[in-house]
């Protein structure tokens, strides 16, 4: 805010507001004697800021994570779905899971469910179709920024109602615009709330025979 | 309002040199303090199985400018730059130039195999391992590129992929270097 507004640079604007910037700039032109010495102050600090702040390959590590998710209530012996939203860092994107070239890693979800619930099925979004500095005639297949992957669950019909934790790995390739990192995985888990199924309640509800529940 | 346009024109050329200097500079990653170390220093040796099951050791092309190139099966910009060192090694060979692929890749040796003879490669390419890359500050993205002098020395290195010309620029100045005398 004190460079925005002026400084006590020698040769920069001196603090004191608008009024004060708005009299200099009537008085000086922006390039004119009064602002150079400025310009020549801030010039080290732009390189310095040019070459340590440049992002070289391998600088930032592409992490891609898991966003908070809700916990999903299913009946159990019925099938309820989830929604994992994966958040990809800005500057990279990683394959989609049907990537165009055979040798390309695709992103896949390994869940380790517990042995009463059953991962039905996973469906990935469809990837991007784009092209990179490093390959402008090929098309990729991948994707960047949030991505959504669903899951649908099914409890087993014997299963407790209560709630469980489902946890696997999102496994990926991520890349920039010039270098590819290592296959990664990301730590999955997300919990479901199984609950027992409305017929269940209607049929537990219904009056008994005193003779059988004396 | 009244601009200099000397001034104007001196800072946009000023902002442009260090750009270009900075984007350099990144480029041959300054910033990766691991790989920092082994500049100019003897390119660290490794023995490593050459796809066709021969046992390869860097120290074999002792008295070559070295191009160590690694890469791996799934990157895509290292799929860009291997037919330029195809080339490069056809053009540079006969004056002493030596490209080697290390390849990091968790595919099969037949995999990696039939996927260099796709790309025609004519240089020798071996198996990698965690602890070559390691010895060369940690190959953590790829292609990661080390130029290596006739006697050994590391000259630069290269993260991510660069544009031909500068590749060959760097070949020339390995192959401007000399054998040290024993």
């Amino acid at each position: 805010m004190r460079i925005l507004h002026g400084s006590r640079w020698p040769g920069c604007p001196h603090p004191g507001g608008r009024a004060s910037l708005a009299r200099l700039r009537a008085q000086r032109s922006w390039a004119g004697e009064g602002t150079r010495p400025c310009i020549f102050i801030a010039l080290p600090f732009l390189f310095l800021l040019t070459v340590f702040g440049q992002d070289s390959p391998g600088s930032r590590r592409p992490s891609v994570t898991l966003l908070p998710n809700e916990v999903v209530s299913v009946a159990r012996g019925h099938s309820g779905t989830v929604e994992l939203i994966f958040r990809i860092p800005p500057g990279f994107h990683i394959n989609s899971n049907v990537p165009h070239q055979e040798y390309l890693k695709k992103t896949e979800l390994k869940l380790d469910a517990p042995t009463d619930i059953v991962v039905r099925k996973i469906t990935y979004p469809d990837g991007e179709d784009r092209s990179f500095p490093f390959a402008p005639q090929e098309k990729i297949n991948v994707y960047s920024g949030d991505f959504t992957v669903t899951v649908v669950v099914r409890p087993l019909k014997t299963v407790l109602p209560t709630k469980y934790a489902v946890h696997g790995r999102l496994k990926y390739q991520a890349c920039d615009n010039a270098a590819c990192y290592p296959p990664r995985e990301a730590p999955v888990t997300f919990e479901v709330r199984v609950t027992k199924a409305s017929s269940e309640t209607r049929h537990k509800n219904t009056p008994q025979s005193p003779h059988t529940h004396p | 309002m009244k601009r200099d346009p000397v001034i104007l024109i001196v800072v946009a050329m000023v902002v442009s040199i260090m750009l270009i200097f900075g984007i350099q500079k990144a480029r041959h990653g300054s910033t990766s303090s691991g790989s920092n170390k082994i500049l100019n220093q003897p390119a660290p040796d490794f023995t490593l199985t050459s796809l066709d099951g021969k046992t390869l050791k860097l120290s074999d092309f002792h008295g070559k400018a070295v191009l160590l190139n690694f890469w791996a099966t799934w990157c895509e910009p290292c799929k860009i730059e291997m037919p330029w060192f195809v080339d490069l090694q056809k053009k540079y060979g006969p004056q002493g130039l030596q490209v080697f692929g290390v390849a990091m890749d968790d595919a099969s040796p037949k995999e990696i195999a039939d996927f260099a003879q796709k790309m025609g490669v004519n240089y020798p390419i071996v198996i990698g391992k965690e602890e070559v890359g390691t010895l060369y500050g940690g190959v953590q993205y790829l292609p990661s590129t080390f130029y290596i002098s006739r006697d050994g020395k590391v000259l630069d290195r290269v993260f991510g992929l660069v544009s031909r010309s500068e590749i060959e620029s760097n070949i020339q100045k390995a192959l401007s270097t000399q054998v040290a005398e024993k």
